[in-house]
């Protein structure tokens, strides 16, 4: 083996830390690292992060990166001054969109919708039409471009969309005015709606179109001094980026389709649980990604996430393939209120890293979760956590006794209180578990939950409890779980065609027809990125619905289909699980053929050893369970050997997570490192 | 401490069953109404019929009816609800909106009783009556309006009534589209009853249940409190229906609002008759209205369930067109809603200041375009109904195009897209309509523009909105905003598709006419000279209101160099203070009134300066609160710069003999 080919990087930003985990094939090691993380110049914490690992820079092979560029210049409102070229008659599609508010507002006298983010005096109409069928009515062949020019120019425009009406079936127009405007304004980015996303929908895709545009320079900007950076440091190595749908992208493509990484960090977290259910060989899990303001949530059925293509981010439409993750805002962080009507409310307000809880002596005295935590038991007082932060357990019991007395009960209520603040923000968490579950018709006590970031492992059980679910598992490096998922991303493609009609009317065999041309195509551009042929995968499913529906559920296609009834059962199967009836009556119909294509990467095979030797049995100290202190061990995971296993009550601590077991549960450590837990017993939802 | 985080869990949980079930009705439902309109609402109710949960994208239109729907059921069934049965009901006289609105009620059951009921209300795209989509502004009967069903029992102990849904479903157009929707409502409410038994075992039903008992209590407690917080007081307020709908003629509604001690009520006695139109409400209707104002104006935050409206009442008398009965038609329920929503508004206003907002599109604007298909295969259906502008308040300009804070959050707009690739039309524009908004310190916002064109062989259009004639009002000094407008422009030429406006029923299309849609702008708050000249210089810059209009409305003035003339800015204001046309009011025994309409005499050189002419609609200002409209009657004995007004409109303006008041055309199309 050579030097060059030694270590794969994966590499996660987030808000408070940038988490990095380097591996080694020959040696099969995996080495973490964590630093603070450098908002407003990531790529900073990328390179101390990298020399954090203390390797040889030289010797790093290949390096996908997870990065919330793009999501923090929008909620920041930091993109560029974006102009905008329409078909006449279009330029308001924006800022009218569905007339829907999309965030809250209802009973809101004072209700202020976001404004678009291509003002209005950079919207340009031109004279072009195309129709649904693709025919052009009046293309832009001799327009003249230079009135446009002028006023994009004068107003300062940095970034462009072009969003014609129909270019979802036809965007020769749209393609010939995004190259004139190439042309004529250097170094402006360009994002032309139909090669951004081309589904129909022109409010939605318009919108795609405009936060592409929005975004690029900013993403530009951050890829060209990280590249520029790692070279001047030695690192050779092409940098992919994580996208939204799973799959490592290019650094071109990312810099060009900066709408298909919003979800650049949570994704990685989706794929690190992935490796974990393929070690611990589970099939079915949802994966609960816990951190200090927010709470990602997923559901892997048969190993494949769910995935998405009709997004909101903030107040805007997004039209893009994501993985179906929810977010809620609970984390550690979150604040505890009163409401005006005396009940509870935790979050969504966060204390965010500053000032931080208030047992984070950080200036923070709003009650939080962590703050709860801490006076439960469930975290250590006495030793500083990884990263040198020592909690004041005082800071924390004065936040609560100002919750107690406006809640007008005694200061023997506060261990209460702490409890039931912990159990409100275990049942939000829960919600959002049922969200991707139940709402999309799975029952959740089929999944393993699995819990990680820096507060999943604290809550993973008691959520877990909550909706019944009997098997959970917190892997080996619960904090680093997210970077484990972008060293181990498969690059992807997802393919989409239109094509289908009622069963009754189509042949299998022009499907099948179909789909292997997308296969074709989907193989080329793989292999175009550098992906060996016999590292390319194929999953086929069909977008299916009842003649006369409108949305449609997606059911897998297998070769070994001839004719389709079993596509019909299937579909009548998930329709009844999902929404209450089956309609034998009616024909059903395709819609939407999907493709996804993966370049499958060798996946490190982890050797798992304890760190350290000795007793794991660190102390034993009051932790207060179910209304009561309980006389719980406390065990150093450094040191548990495989096949260690022992019953909650218990807590777990290891740099980056404390993971608390409540009674009831059933601990073994894994093959793998992982805490396998299973609930021996208990009430069933 | 302990039923303190229970109450909390039993919310979440119930709230989120309400959640699932929108998800749920969005994802199967047949027609575009309810996938893309999101046309429907979902809710909890007790067994009684009072309302548990909501979520915050449904309609209060549709579910603060629910309770009373409910109770009837209850009543008509008392003791005779079994598992397995199903009900539904759309009779707007038991509590329905419009007939198109159905409604499903499922009935949760713990230790062998009823225990709650899962709700979905949806607007079903058709339900029988004289023209397609079943909606018309020229209806003189609810007969025409489609099928009406009072609380039925449509499954009894899980065997499905097949001939009544033979019934039903044979009387309504689209008839595939029929059953997909009742199949999703079905599917729907049945998920959501699973649900609720799996809370039962969870959170125990008995603790449920009193856990229910206790939240709704506390929202009581919560609104009863807000409303003792308020001076005690009577207030007043008038309005109008624009036009019955087969006849130009107004309706008036009456409001005399007290608050005391911890209640509120509203009086609504005086209102006219109910009428033969569609622009009738039912009588859970009203309640609906106060119920949804006094919720926002005084507790917005708090989750909604029934106690928040207990501290409040309703008076209507029976048989008027706020309380009417069979066979009066309900299809412009929406109107009336919207109308008395916007009466009551004004009136809390008063005494609660800092919620005083404008007036926006009064209504739903339903608009239908049906053709054959072009398959030749059955017919197809557009209904959309574009949102306007909403009112400008304290602090706040208006949003553009939106849903308005009483309402749900509805996708009113199909995409054009998938407009043009599913009917033989095509959207030759959907912008927002520039100058349409009410002035103010602060404006309402803009109103939208679409326009459809016919590229199929024939269609027919029919439309029903208000505020065509009686524009939605200005508040605090603020003016009014444009008002709808729906018209049709053939071979170039505007066309009016109906004798009175924004009632249009069945009207022929030709190939290559356009059907213009235009929306109401949202009504301004405060003196629009004293608005911050920057805040008009960007919205010139940003083309919702252009220099001319900047100048004429607001008083500013540019410089060459487009920056904000100062000086300039301020003798143009003074001027336009000095140009407004004052009247000194003198107290009269009575208020003149030609049946509902309110009668102004001015004298000629009065209404000259106004450009006003007999019968034109003005609107007498004190600068406080919306205004009060009536009809222009020209008299030359009438006293030159004087006003005479009975005690009610003294009462309407709180204001007395001698007080000079501005006076005001009240015109619908936009200003300047």
């Amino acid at each position: 083996m050579t030097a060059s080919t030694r270590y794969r990087i994966g590499l996660d930003v987030g808000g408070t830390f940038t988490d990095v985990l380097c591996y080694e094939p020959e040696t099969r090691t995996l080495l973490p690292a964590k630093v603070p993380s450098t908002p407003g110049s990531q790529w900073r914490g990328v390179l101390d992060a990298l020399a954090a690992l203390g390797i040889e820079f030289a010797d790093i092979a290949g390096f996908v990166h997870g990065t919330t560029i793009a999501t923090n210049a929008l909620l920041e409102r930091k993109g560029a001054r974006t102009g905008m070229v329409t078909t006449e008659g279009f330029r308001d599609a924006v800022e009218i969109g569905r007339t829907r508010r999309l965030v809250g507002g209802l009973f809101d006298v004072k209700f202020i919708r976001a404004a678009p983010l291509a003002s209005r005096e950079v919207r340009l109409e031109v004279p072009e039409r195309t129709l649904s069928d693709g025919s052009v009515e009046s293309g832009l062949d001799d327009h003249d471009f230079s009135e446009i020019v002028a006023v994009f120019r004068r107003e300062g425009v940095d970034a462009v969309a072009v969003c014609f009406m129909n270019a979802y079936v036809n965007d020769a127009t749209e393609r010939h005015a995004a190259e004139r405007l190439r042309e004529l304004l250097p170094g402006v980015p360009v994002s032309a709606s139909a090669a951004v996303v081309r589904e129909r929908g022109e409010y939605e895709r318009f919108s795609t179109a405009v936060l592409n545009a929005y975004l690029t320079p900013a993403m530009g900007a951050y890829l060209d001094t990280l590249t520029a950076e790692l070279a001047r440091n030695g690192v050779g190595a092409p940098v992919n980026i994580m996208g939204s749908n799973g799959g490592a992208m290019s650094l071109a493509q990312a810099k060009d389709f900066v709408v298909r990484t919003f979800l650049s960090g949570p994704v990685g977290g989706v794929n690190g649980a992935l490796r974990v259910c393929e070690m611990a060989d589970i099939d079915h899990c949802i994966t609960f990604d816990m951190g200090g303001t927010s709470t990602d949530v997923a559901l892997v059925h048969d190993r494949s996430p769910r995935i998405n293509h009709a997004n909101q981010i903030d107040a805007y439409a997004l039209q893009a393939p994501q993985l179906d993750i929810h977010t809620i805002g609970a984390g550690g962080g979150s604040i505890v209120r009163v409401q005006p009507d005396g009940t509870l409310e935790v979050g969504p307000q966060s204390a965010g890293a500053v000032p931080g809880p208030a047992c984070y002596q950080r200036g923070g005295t709003e009650p939080t979760i962590s703050d709860a935590n801490l006076l439960l038991g469930r975290l250590p007082t006495d030793r500083p956590l990884s990263g040198g932060l020592v909690l004041a357990e005082d800071l924390a019991r004065k936040s609560f006794q100002k919750l107690v007395s406006r809640l007008g009960g005694g200061a023997g209520d506060l261990l209460g209180i702490a409890e039931g603040v912990l159990r409100i923000a275990v049942a939000k968490m829960a919600g959002a578990v049922r969200e991707v579950s139940v709402h999309r018709g799975y029952d959740p006590r089929e999944f393993a939950l699995i819990g990680f970031g820096g507060a999943g492992p604290m809550h993973v059980l008691p959520v877990a409890e909550e909706l019944a679910i009997p098997h959970a598992i917190v892997p080996r490096f619960p904090g680093h779980l997210s970077a484990l998922g972008q060293l181990l991303a498969d690059h992807r493609r997802d393919l989409v065609l239109a094509w289908g009609g009622r069963l009754g009317t189509l042949l299998v065999d022009d499907l099948k027809e179909r789909v292997d041309a997308m296969r074709r195509e989907a193989s080329s551009l793989l292999e175009a990125d550098g992906v060996a042929e016999n590292r390319i995968e194929h999953v086929v499913s069909v977008d299916i619905r009842y003649s006369g529906q409108s949305f449609t559920l997606a059911v897998p296609w297998r070769d070994d289909y001839e004719e389709w009834s079993p596509l019909r059962e299937a579909f009548d199967r998930r329709h009844g699980d999902t929404f209450g009836y089956v309609d034998t009556e009616n024909d059903a119909e395709i819609v939407n053929v999907r493709l996804v294509t993966f370049g499958r990467i060798d996946k490190p095979h982890l050797e798992f050893q304890p760190e350290a030797g000795g007793d794991p049995k660190l102390e034993i100290r009051p932790v207060w369970f179910d209304g009561a202190w309980t006389e719980c061990p406390v065990f150093d995971r450094a040191r548990m050997a495989r096949g260690f296993s022992f019953n909650g009550p218990a807590i777990v601590e290891e740099a980056g997570g404390t993971t608390v077991v409540p009674p009831g549960w059933h601990v073994t450590v894994h093959a793998s490192g992982a805490l396998d837990c299973r609930r021996r017993s208990g009430p069933s939802d | 401490m302990k039923d303190l985080v229970q109450l909390e869990l039993i919310r979440e949980s119930l709230v989120a069953v309400v959640n699932e079930m929108r998800a749920n009705v969005i994802h199967s439902s047949y027609s575009s109404v309810l996938y893309e309109g999101h046309d429907f609402s979902c809710g909890l109710m007790t067994a009684d019929g009072r309302q548990i949960a909501q979520s915050l994208d449904d309609h209060p239109i549709h579910i603060f009816a629910v309770p009373y729907s409910t109770r009837v059921v209850a009543e008509a069934f008392a003791g005779d609800v079994h598992e397995g049965d199903l009900f539904l009901h759309n009779d707007p006289y038991t509590g329905g909106t419009h007939l198109n609105d159905i409604l499903m009620l499922f009935p949760v059951f713990h230790e062998g009783e009823p225990a709650m009921f899962t709700a979905v209300r949806a607007h079903w795209g058709d339900v029988g009556g004289m023209t397609p989509g079943s909606l018309s502004g020229r209806v003189n009967e609810v007969i025409q309006e489609g099928i009406r069903i009072t609380p039925t029992r449509i499954c009894h102990r899980g065997e499905m009534n097949k001939a009544f849904l033979e019934l039903m479903f044979n009387n309504m157009r689209t008839r595939a589209e029929r059953m997909g929707d009742f199949n999703s409502m079905l599917g729907t409410t049945r998920k959501a009853a699973e649900h609720v038994e799996r809370l039962f075992a969870r959170f125990g039903g008995r603790e449920l249940l009193d856990g229910v008992e206790e939240l709704i209590r506390r929202a009581e407690t919560q609104m009863r409190a807000n409303i003792r917080a308020l001076p005690d007081g009577v207030y007043y307020g008038e309005g109008y229906i624009e036009s019955t709908g087969p006849t130009a003629e107004q309706l008036i509604a009456r409001l005399k609002l007290t608050i005391d001690g911890e209640e509120i009520v509203a009086d609504l006695s005086g209102s006219s008759p109910q009428t033969a139109g569609p622009t009738n409400i039912g009588p859970s209707m009203a309640l609906n209205s106060l119920g949804t104002i006094v919720k926002s104006f005084l507790d917005p935050s708090t989750p909604i369930n029934h106690g928040s409206f207990a501290p409040c009442t309703v008076i209507a008398p029976e048989g008027s067109f706020v309380n009417a009965r069979y066979p009066a038609p309900c299809g412009a329920m929406a109107e009336v809603k919207h109308l008395l929503d916007a009466v009551i508004a004004g009136a809390l206003g008063q005494a609660v200041p800092h919620m005083k907002i404008g007036d926006h599109k009064g209504g739903a604007n339903h608009t239908y375009i049906a053709g054959p298909e072009p398959s030749g295969e059955g017919i197809y259906l557009l209904y959309e109904w574009p949102a306007g502008g909403t009112g400008g308040t304290e602090g706040v300009d208006g949003n553009h195009a939106m849903r308005f804070y009483t309402e749900g959050d509805f996708s009113s707009l199909h995409s054009s897209e998938v407009v043009e690739s599913r009917y033989p039309l095509r959207i030759e524009r959907s912008e927002l309509r520039e100058g349409s908004c009410g002035d103010g310190r602060f404006r309402g916002g803009l109103g939208m523009r679409r326009e459809v064109r016919l590229t199929g062989d024939e269609a027919v259009l029919s439309v029903v909105s208000e505020k065509n004639v009686i524009p939605p009002y200005g508040i605090d000094g603020g003016t009014n905003g444009a008002g709808n407008r729906f018209t049709v422009v053939r071979e170039g030429e505007v066309i009016e598709p109906s004798p009175v406006p924004g009632k249009i029923s069945g009207f022929q299309l030709r190939t290559g006419d356009i059907v213009r849609e235009e929306s109401s702008g949202g009504g301004g708050y405060g003196d629009p000279l004293e608005r911050d000249p920057g805040r008009v210089a960007r919205d010139v810059r940003l083309g919702y209101i252009n220099p001319e209009q900047a100048e004429k409305r607001y008083g500013v003035v540019f410089d060459d160099g487009g920056g904000v003339d100062e000086a300039a800015t301020g003798r143009r204001r003074a001027a336009l203070r000095a140009e407004r046309v004052h009247v000194a009011l003198g107290a009269s025994n009575n208020d003149a009134f030609d049946g509902p309409r309110r009668r102004f005499v001015l004298s000629p050189e009065v209404a000259g300066r106004l450009e006003v002419g007999e019968d034109d609609l003005v609107e007498l200002r004190t600068g406080e609160g919306p205004g009060l409209r009536g009809w222009v009657s020209i008299d030359a004995d009438a006293g030159e710069g004087s006003l005479m007004l009975g005690p009610a409109g003294m009462r309407l303006l709180d204001a007395a003999a001698g007080d000079r008041v501005e006076v005001r055309a009240a015109r619908p199309a936009p200003a300047v």
